[in-house]
C-alpha cells in the first residue's frame, strides 16, 4: 500500500541575509553567500523550498588561540597569522567564511588598540575573497570601541560583526547601519529576548535583513537540547509569519563543542572514553550535525577534521528529497 | 515587670508600658500609628523615631546611618524601653490619613459608570424594623409577652409559614422593655431565607434601620452608612487597615497572625478596632446609636475576612493554598465585638479561593457580568490583581501577584495616593522638562502607582528608555535630569528645591524594571485567563476594572506600557471601590445576596503557579509593550 507523506504548509518563510558584498557592490568579496530563506523546517524539501545551505565560517583568531594541540597541530605554524591561517581555511579546509575572533583586544591580555584589529580585518579582506565574520574580545567595553574601528576600515565589504546583545546592543548597531554591515544578535537562549533584542534592534533602523540571531547554544552533553528546543520554537515563529524571530541562525559550534571537557581530556584519564584524537573530532562534529537538524544557516567551527566531515554531513542533507 | 513612661512628641501624650515594651507597642498603645512595612522585623527601616531623652534598649539598627543614629534616630520596631523615655514621631514615619478610594471617582480624570443596579435586584433588605402597638395583657388576655409580639410581628411582616425567633440576650430585657414602653416598640429584625430573629426591641420610635457596606482592604478600609429603608448612602468614611502595622502585604500579616494565639487576637483586634472606629465616627456625626445599625456587610480579601472573624489564617500562605472557608458564616455582631446591635448579623461575602476573596465576588456582583452573553472582564488592580472573566454562562478568575509597586512599594519614591504625591506626569520629548500633577496640590514627596504608569509611558515616549527598560544616558537633550548613579541609572521628577522633601525626586532604572515586572504579571494573568478558556482578546465586550488605583488611572498611558489590553477606550469602565459597592447591594437586596453566595460557587478558580501558561506569558511580557507587539497595534514606535 502507498504511503501518503503528511506535509505542512508554512505561512511565511525564514528571511535573508547575503554576506559580503563584491566590487560591483561596493566591497571587494570574489562573491557574496545568501543564508536562510527557507520556506520549511530544515531541509524537508518535499514540504517547501529550501534556499540556501547552512555555511561553515572557520574561526580564526588574531593571536595563537588557547585551543587543545589536537586541533592546534592541523594548522602547523600559521596560528598567531590571522592572514595564513584565513588562507589555510579557505584554500586548505574548504570554509565558506571566515569566522574572525580578535582576542588579541582582550584589556586582560595583549590589550590591542582598535587601530591594530581594524588592520588585522583589513589584512584578512586582502588575503581571502570569501565574506567575513567579524566579534571582539567579549569585553563589552573594549567590543565597542574595537568594532566601531573595524565596522568603519571594512565600510562597504557587508560584514557580519558581533555581537550585540540586549544590554549593549547600541553602538554596535549603529556602526553597522553607518557603515552597511550585518549584526549578530546575541540572547542568552531565550526566546523573549531573542525577539526584544531584534526589535530593539530594528528600531535604531536597522533592517531585519541585516541581523542574524545568535541564539547562544550548549555543546553536546552540555545543554544541547536547550539550544534545539529554543531554536525549534524561533523557527516554527518565522514559518509562522513572526517577522521578529525571522532571521537566520548562527550557532558557537567550535566553542562550546571544545569547551566539553570529552573534547580535551585524553584516554589516559578516562580509558572507556577512547583516543581524545577521534573523539574532539566527533564532539564538535556531532554538535554542528544537530544543530543542523533544527536550522542552524552559520556554522562557527573551528577542529578542521571536524569541518569536513560536516561538509559531507550538509552535502547529504541537502541531496534533493522532494 | 516595672512600668516606665513614654512621653511622645510632639502630641506630648504620655502612656506607661511594661519594661520591655518595643516603641512600635508603646506609640500604637498610644494611639499614635507608625509605618511598619516589614511587620517589625527591622528590616524596612520605615518606622525611625528621634529618641530625646531616656535610654532605650537598641536590639537592631537596620539600615540607619551611622549620622542617624548618633542624632538619636532608632527603629521603633527594635528599640525597648528600659526606663522613662521621650520618643518624637517625625510625620514622615506616621501612617497618615491617604485618599482612600471610597466609591466615587474624582471627577476630571476619568468617568465612572454608575452601575444602578438596585432596581435589578430589587429592594428586600436584610434587616428590617417595624414599629408595632400591642395590646395590654390583663387576666383574660393572658399570653406570654413573647407570644404577643411574636403574634404581631407576624401579622405586620407577612411572615406567614416563616418562623420568628428571638434569642436570649433579647429576650431577657424584652419584659421591662415592653411594659416602660408601654406597649408600643419598635423591633428590628434580621431576615434571612429561613425566617426572621428579632435583634433589638426598643421604645418605639421612627428611626430607620441603617446597615454598614465595609469594604475590608489590606491597605485601607471604607464604611458606608445605609438607610435599608431608602437604600441610600447616608455617610461613608474610610481610613488605612490598623493592620499596616504588622506589615504591608497579607503575606506579612499572616505570618504576624500565625506566631502566637496573643498576635491572631491582636491582629484580628486591629481590623475590628479600624471598623469600629469608623462606626463611631459616623454615627456620632449622625447623631445615631449603635442600636440603629441593625447589619453588617463586609466584603475582604480571603486573608482579610478569616482575620476579621479570627480565623486562623496559616493554610491561606502554604502550599497547596487551602482557605478554611469560602462561605463564610454569618455571626452575631456580639461575637466579634463590632459596633452594631449586638444581636445584629455580621454577614461576609464567600471566597473563591485563597488569593481569590469576597471583595473579588462583590465585584464581581457590581459588574452584573454574571447576567449577560457578553463577555466580560474584571480587574481588581492592588496588590494582588485579581481577574475575573466570564458571562453568564460561566467564569473563570485568577490572581497574580503584581506586587507592591502600583501601591508604592519596592519604588525608591513610591508612596500610596497621599498628598505629595505626582500622579500624572508630562515630559518634554526634546527638553526632558517635566510638568507634574500632584495629590493635594503639594510640592511633590514621591509617586504614586497611576503617576508611576504615566511616568513609564512618557519615559518610553521621550526615548529615556528603551522596550526593555533601559535607560539611555546618551539622550540627545543632554538633560541634567538624566545621570547615573554610583550602582543605577535615574531620572529627576523633581529637584530637591521643588519638592516637598530634601532629596531630588527620582525614578530609578531598578523602579523601571520593577514596573514592568508588575504590569507584566497582570497583562499575563489576563493573556492566561484567555488561553485557559481560549477567548480571543476580540472577544471581550467590556473590560471592568476596579481597585484603589485602578480609579485614577489612564486608559492610554496603560496601553502603551502594556498594562491592559490594545482595545478601544470606551471598552473599559472604571467602577472605583467595587467592594464596598457590592456590599450595599447585597445589604439592601437578598436577591443580591443570593447572586453573591451563588456566584462564589460558580467562579472556576485557575491557579496560576501550575502549569508553564502563566510564566511564559509573563517572561514575554516582560517588555514596553510587549515581545509580541502585534498584541498592541495602536502602540506606535
Amino acid at each position: 500500500m502507498p504511503v501518503t507523506l503528511v506535509k505542512e504548509k508554512y505561512p511565511s518563510k525564514v528571511g535573508e541575509v547575503v554576506l559580503g558584498a563584491t566590487a560591483a557592490e561596493g566591497g571587494t568579496r570574489t562573491s557574496v553567500i545568501r543564508v536562510g530563506g527557507d520556506g520549511t523546517l530544515p531541509f524537508l524539501q518535499f514540504e517547501g523550498s529550501v534556499e540556501n545551505r547552512p555555511i561553515i565560517a572557520m574561526e580564526v583568531t588574531d593571536i595563537v588561540p588557547p585551543w587543545n594541540d589536537t586541533i592546534k597541530e592541523q594548522f602547523g605554524d600559521v596560528l598567531g597569522n590571522p592572514v595564513a591561517m584565513a588562507k589555510k581555511c579557505v584554500e586548505e579546509f574548504g570554509a565558506d567564511a571566515i569566522y574572525l575572533k580578535l582576542i588579541g583586544a582582550d584589556p586582560e591580555g595583549e590589550n590591542r588598540s582598535p587601530e591594530q584589529c581594524a588592520q588585522v580585518v583589513k589584512d584578512v579582506l586582502a588575503a581571502v575573497g570569501v565574506p567575513l565574520i567579524v566579534v571582539g574580545c567579549e569585553d563589552p567595553e573594549k567590543d565597542n570601541e574595537v568594532m566601531a574601528a573595524v565596522a568603519e576600515a571594512a565600510a562597504g565589504e557587508n560584514l557580519l560583526i558581533g555581537l550585540a546583545e540586549q544590554d549593549n546592543y547600541k553602538s554596535i548597531t549603529a556602526a553597522a547601519m553607518v557603515h552597511k554591515h550585518n549584526v549578530i544578535a546575541r540572547s542568552p537562549l531565550d526566546i523573549n529576548i531573542c525577539k526584544q533584542l531584534n526589535i530593539l534592534i530594528n528600531e535604531m533602523g536597522l533592517p531585519l535583513n541585516k541581523i542574524v540571531i545568535d541564539p547562544m547554544i550548549g555543546g553536546l552533553g552540555f545543554g544541547i537540547e536547550y539550544a534545539y528546543s529554543i531554536m525549534e520554537r524561533a523557527r516554527l515563529g518565522a514559518l509562522a509569519g513572526d517577522k521578529m524571530l525571522s532571521m537566520p541562525m548562527i550557532c558557537t559550534v567550535g566553542y562550546e563543542a571544545n569547551r566539553a571537557k570529552e573534547a580535551n581530556v585524553g584516554a589516559g584519564e578516562f580509558p572507556g572514553w577512547g583516543e581524545l584524537q577521534d573523539r574532539g573530532i566527533l564532539w564538535e562534529a556531532v554538535t554542528a550535525a544537530a544543530l543542523l537538524q533544527v536550522g542552524a544557516s552559520i556554522l562557527l567551527m573551528r577542529n578542521p577534521a571536524s569541518v569536513r566531515l560536516v561538509q559531507r554531513n550538509i552535502a547529504d542533507m541537502m541531496e534533493q528529497n522532494a | 515587670m516595672p512600668q516606665c513612661q513614654v512621653k511622645f512628641m510632639p502630641e506630648n501624650r504620655i502612656i506607661e508600658v511594661e519594661s520591655g515594651t518595643s516603641l512600635l507597642k508603646a506609640a500604637s498603645k498610644a494611639g499614635i500609628y507608625i509605618k511598619s512595612s516589614c511587620g517589625g522585623k527591622g528590616s524596612c527601616g520605615a518606622c525611625k523615631v528621634l529618641v530625646i531623652s531616656g535610654e532605650p534598649q537598641v536590639e537592631g539598627t537596620g539600615n540607619l546611618s551611622p549620622e542617624q543614629l548618633s542624632q538619636g534616630v532608632r527603629l521603633a520596631c527594635k528599640t525597648f524601653v528600659q526606663s522613662d523615655v521621650t520618643v518624637e514621631v517625625p510625620p514622615e514615619s506616621r501612617l497618615q490619613e491617604h485618599q482612600v478610594l471610597m466609591g466615587d471617582v474624582q471627577k476630571g480624570l476619568l468617568k465612572e459608570t454608575e452601575e444602578d443596579m438596585m432596581e435589578k435586584f430589587g429592594h428586600d433588605p436584610l434587616a428590617v424594623k417595624v414599629r408595632v402597638q400591642l395590646s395590654e395583657p390583663t387576666l383574660t388576655e393572658n399570653a406570654s409577652d413573647w407570644s404577643r409580639l411574636s403574634m404581631e410581628l407576624k401579622k405586620v411582616l407577612h411572615a406567614g409559614a416563616k418562623p420568628i425567633q428571638i434569642p436570649l440576650t433579647v429576650l431577657q430585657t424584652l419584659p421591662e422593655t415592653l411594659r416602660q414602653a408601654n406597649w408600643d416598640v419598635s423591633v428590628t429584625l434580621t431576615v434571612m431565607e429561613s425566617g426572621y430573629t428579632v435583634t433589638h426591641v426598643a421604645k418605639g420610635n421612627d428611626i430607620p434601620p441603617y446597615g454598614l457596606a465595609i469594604d475590608i482592604g489590606t491597605t485601607t478600609v471604607v464604611v458606608y452608612l445605609v438607610n435599608l429603608l431608602t437604600g441610600e448612602i447616608v455617610d461613608k468614611q474610610g481610613t488605612y487597615n490598623k493592620q499596616a502595622k504588622f506589615g504591608d502585604d497579607v503575606i506579612s500579616r499572616i505570618v504576624y497572625a500565625v506566631e502566637s494565639p496573643e498576635n491572631l487576637q491582636e491582629i484580628h483586634q486591629a481590623v475590628i478596632d479600624t471598623v469600629n472606629d469608623l462606626t463611631d465616627k459616623i454615627i456620632s456625626r449622625q447623631n445615631l446609636n449603635f442600636n440603629d445599625l441593625a447589619v453588617a456587610m463586609t466584603a475582604g480579601n480571603t486573608t482579610m475576612t478569616q482575620l476579621l472573624l479570627g480565623v486562623d489564617p496559616r493554610y491561606v500562605r502554604l502550599e497547596p493554598y487551602i482557605p478554611t472557608m469560602n462561605d463564610v458564616p454569618s455571626v452575631p455582631a456580639r461575637q466579634i465585638g463590632l459596633h452594631i446591635l449586638p444581636e445584629g448579623l455580621v454577614h461576609s461575602f464567600p471566597s473563591v479561593a485563597s488569593y481569590v476573596g469576597g471583595d473579588i465576588v462583590s465585584g464581581t456582583l457590581v459588574t452584573d457580568m454574571a447576567n449577560g452573553e457578553d463577555i466580560v472582564l474584571f480587574i481588581d488592580i492592588g496588590t494582588n490583581g485579581e481577574i475575573v472573566l466570564g458571562n453568564q454562562d460561566w467564569l473563570v478568575s485568577c490572581a497574580c501577584s503584581a506586587g507592591p509597586c502600583f501601591e508604592g512599594g519596592g519604588i525608591t519614591f513610591g508612596m500610596r495616593a497621599m498628598p505629595g504625591a505626582i500622579e500624572r506626569v508630562k515630559i518634554d520629548p526634546e527638553t526632558l522638562d517635566v510638568n507634574l500633577k500632584v495629590v493635594g496640590r503639594i510640592p511633590p514627596v514621591g509617586i504614586c502607582g497611576s503617576g508611576l504608569v504615566d511616568c513609564l509611558a512618557k519615559l518610553r515616549e521621550a526615548g529615556i528608555i528603551d522596550r526593555a527598560g533601559n535607560f539611555q544616558l546618551e539622550h540627545p537633550s543632554q538633560s541634567a535630569r538624566l545621570r547615573a548613579t554610583a550602582d543605577d541609572k535615574e531620572f529627576v521628577l523633581a529637584w530637591a528645591h521643588q519638592s516637598g522633601g530634601e532629596k531630588d525626586v527620582v525614578i530609578t532604572e531598578n523602579d523601571v524594571k520593577n514596573l514592568i515586572r508588575a504590569k507584566g504579571a497582570i497583562y499575563a494573568g489576563i493573556r492566561s485567563l484567555l488561553t485557559m478558556v481560549a477567548v480571543d482578546i476580540e472577544m471581550i465586550s467590556r473590560i471592568v476594572i476596579a481597585g484603589g488605583f485602578g480609579n485614577y488611572l489612564n486608559v492610554h498611558d496603560s496601553v502603551q506600557i502594556g498594562l491592559l489590553p490594545d482595545l478601544p477606550e470606551d471598552k473599559f469602565q472604571f467602577i472605583g471601590n467595587s467592594s464596598v459597592k457590592g456590599a450595599r447591594l447585597a445589604l439592601l437586596s437578598q436577591n443580591a445576596w443570593k447572586e453573591a453566595a451563588d456566584l462564589g460557587h460558580k467562579m472556576t478558580y485557575i491557579e496560576l503557579s501550575v502549569g508553564t501558561t502563566f510564566m511564559d506569558e509573563f517572561v514575554s511580557a516582560l517588555f514596553l509593550p510587549h515581545t509580541d507587539l502585534s498584541l498592541f497595534p495602536s502602540v506606535q514606535g
